[in-house]
């Protein structure tokens, strides 16, 4: 009798575990799935964002608009930290 | 009931103990001495392995902006022994290839099993080919190479091939780092195709390129190019290079040929175009060689800065009469004088002083004659004779930029050389390749001291000169000190000579002159405007204003004129 449970116990825990197994596998088939999805998608985001941000477009966009590049480009000077507002210093990296 | 014969019965069992003996010997055949070449046909036919190409690494600019990327793309096949109709298969497949019926036809109808039918095809025009369920038609993914931004720095970028691999450019230099490692995958399956549960599943992954990061910053480069074609139209000239780059680093901010092409159709321009002809052609650098014979004059101390030598307009050296370009009575020039004015005369008689072996050594010393080392492939070294090759004349035309031939690279690092206060920076184009592990800093530019910090000032101040009052006015710069020498170079004869109606202007030089903080060449092959300060100066001014603006470069307090004896400005 005893051993008869054992048997079924046994039985039931190896097809328990199987049927575990098997659920696993389809959530780590589901995911890989998904993983191949949002890599497609991060490569069409890259290369659109690729595209969309190249200089040529964004000019011709510019131009389309009714912007020209400025005839002339004047450095302005950011006042000295250590000469307070309105100080007469100069530094560099302004534009 | 009459019993069967004896003998019938025997020869009955006999018969069957000869059958079950043939089974058994031949099992034992099957099963013992043949057993592991039929296993070794039933693994062949179960099991498969695939190749799993690698993600081809990314091209950056400096902000990690893509310049060359990789898509997804399928490969469409056919195995022909199973396309049961080619004409219909063809005529469902063309349109949505765009491609002809007729040559699809023949690719279908040919023998073997195996053939492609299109490459590199979008992803969804594959999905389209796959809905239609033709028989005998699939498809393989794969990467196709992208180029963003269409034509931006083609010739430096270069560009693959259909499958992949590196053929020009960066993309052949850096082609290991970028291919990465191909991976594989073994598994069991059925007749069908179909996996077997258990059975062998091997992946081996692959290994991604590495991102190679460039020196180039994308936007400048675009407005480079643009500033380039405008003035190519508006010399009339056949072609024209433009090279920014950064004195004290030797990075290259923008590289620009034209005519150039489109690297995701190489095929649709000429092959000339896609040559770097920053890099891999040579030209006659004209009056910008003066820099080398100035620097080396002062260097070496054979003319007191303040010296004024009597400079005529023309000069007999040996079996030739070499002349300024402008006709002129005999004028009183300085070094800053002979520089500012371009006077070629002046700078033969300023090499006369020098001397050839000390010339010589000193255009070897800026780098003419040997490659800079960029690392690029197929990068010229240039043309200079050795000095036992000099002849009567070769001194005399080297000191103002003649019979001596240079890439404009090695020429924009002369100019990088009294930029940076003499001492020479190698040029590079790529500052770091980047892999899972991180960002791996290129190898440090290579330098060395070609002349002192004092002998570079000087030559900065005649350079000022020759843009403050000089030939090289056009390129004069509102609010900051531009430094540089125009260029206007007769071209050469394949057989001997110079075309008389054939020139290449160039203007190269740097700001601000008091704290360099880039370098720019300039060139125009073949204007119409014919000379240096008139064609190239003006294009060297536009570049510069783009330059300012994107680097966020500040004025520097000015350097003094050096002594001069024409009226200053």
């Amino acid at each position: 009798m005893l051993f008869c449970v054992v048997m079924a116990v046994m039985v039931l825990t190896l097809v328990s575990l199987k049927a575990l197994l098997a659920q696993q596998s389809f959530a780590v088939d589901d995911l890989s799935k998904r993983i191949d999805a949002l890599e497609g998608q991060h490569l069409e985001l890259a290369s659109e964002q690729a595209q969309l941000s190249a200089p040529g477009r964004i000019a011709d966009w510019a131009r389309q608009s009714g912007m020209r590049l400025p005839d002339d480009i004047r450095l302005l000077h950011a006042p000295d930290a250590s000469t307070g507002p309105g100080g007469a210093g100069t530094s560099e990296g302004g534009t | 009931m009459k019993r069967p014969p004896l003998r019938r019965l025997i020869a009955m069992c006999a018969i069957f103990a000869f059958a079950l003996a043939s089974i058994l010997v031949r099992l034992a055949i099957l099963q013992v001495s043949q057993a592991q070449a039929y296993q070794a046909r039933a693994m062949e036919q179960r099991v498969s392995t695939v190749t799993l190409p690698p993600w081809r690494g990314r091209l950056l600019d400096r902000s990690g902006e893509p310049l060359a990327i990789s898509v997804p793309a399928r490969d469409v096949y056919a195995n022909p022994h199973y396309v049961t109709s080619p004409w219909s298969t063809a005529k469902k497949l063309a349109p949505v290839l765009d491609e002809k019926v007729k040559p699809l036809v023949r690719l279908l109808s040919s023998t073997g099993t195996f053939v492609y039918v299109a490459r590199h095809v979008p992803v969804d025009v594959a999905d389209r080919i796959a809905g239609m369920h033709l028989e005998g038609i699939d498809s393989i993914p794969v990467s196709a190479r992208w180029y963003p931004a269409g034509a931006l720095a083609p010739q430096l970028l270069g560009f693959v091939d259909i499958d992949g691999k590196g053929i020009s450019g960066l993309e052949l230099q850096y082609d290991s780092q970028l291919a990465g490692k191909a991976g594989s995958r073994t598994w069991e399956h059925d007749s069908e195709g179909r996996p077997i549960v258990g059975g062998i599943d091997v992946e081996r992954p692959p290994v991604p390129g590495e991102d190679v990061e460039t020196t180039i910053d994308r936007d400048l480069q675009y407005q480079v190019q643009t500033a380039l074609a405008q003035y190519v139209r508006l010399n009339h000239a056949t072609g024209g290079t433009v090279i920014v780059m950064d004195p004290k680093t030797g990075d290259v901010y923008a590289m620009a040929t034209y005519p150039w092409f489109d690297p995701n159709d190489p095929g649709a321009a000429p092959v000339a175009n896609q040559r770097n002809r920053a890099i891999v052609d040579v030209y006659e650098p004209g009056s910008t060689n003066k820099v080398i014979t100035a620097a080396a004059a002062v260097q070496e101390h054979v003319l007191p800065l303040d010296r004024r030598l009597t400079v005529p307009w023309t000069m007999r050296v040996g079996p030739f009469t070499i002349h300024d370009s402008h006709p002129h009575a005999p004028e009183r020039m300085t070094l800053g004088d002979i520089v500012a004015q371009s006077s070629n005369i002046g700078a033969v008689m300023v090499a006369d002083q020098l001397g050839a072996p000390t010339m010589a050594r000193y255009l070897s010393a800026f780098g003419l004659g040997r490659p800079t080392g960029v690392d690029f492939p197929y990068e010229a070294r240039g043309i200079m004779l050795p000095l036992s090759q000099w002849s009567d004349a070769s001194l005399a035309t080297m000191a103002y930029g003649q019979g001596i031939a240079v890439t404009p690279l090695q020429m924009i690092s002369v100019f990088s050389t009294i930029a940076d206060g003499g001492v020479w920076v190698q040029p590079r184009l790529v500052r770091a390749t980047i892999d899972g592990g991180g960002v791996r800093a290129a190898a440090p530019a290579r330098t060395r001291r070609v002349v002192s910090e004092s002998t570079a000032r000087a030559v900065t101040q005649m350079l000022t000169y020759a843009v403050a009052d000089g030939t090289g006015t056009e390129a004069r710069i509102d609010g900051y000190q531009v430094a540089g020498k125009t260029g206007t170079a007769r071209i050469p004869k394949p057989d001997g000579g110079y075309y008389t109606d054939r020139s290449i202007a160039s203007f190269i030089g740097f700001l601000p002159a008091g704290n360099p903080k880039v370098v720019i060449a300039a060139i125009l092959d073949r204007p119409t405007t014919v000379y240096g300060g008139i064609a190239a100066a003006p294009l060297f001014q536009t570049v510069a204003r783009y330059a300012i603006e994107r680097l966020g470069i500040a004025p520097a307090a000015p350097l003094p004129l050096p002594p001069h004896a024409l009226p200053a400005p």
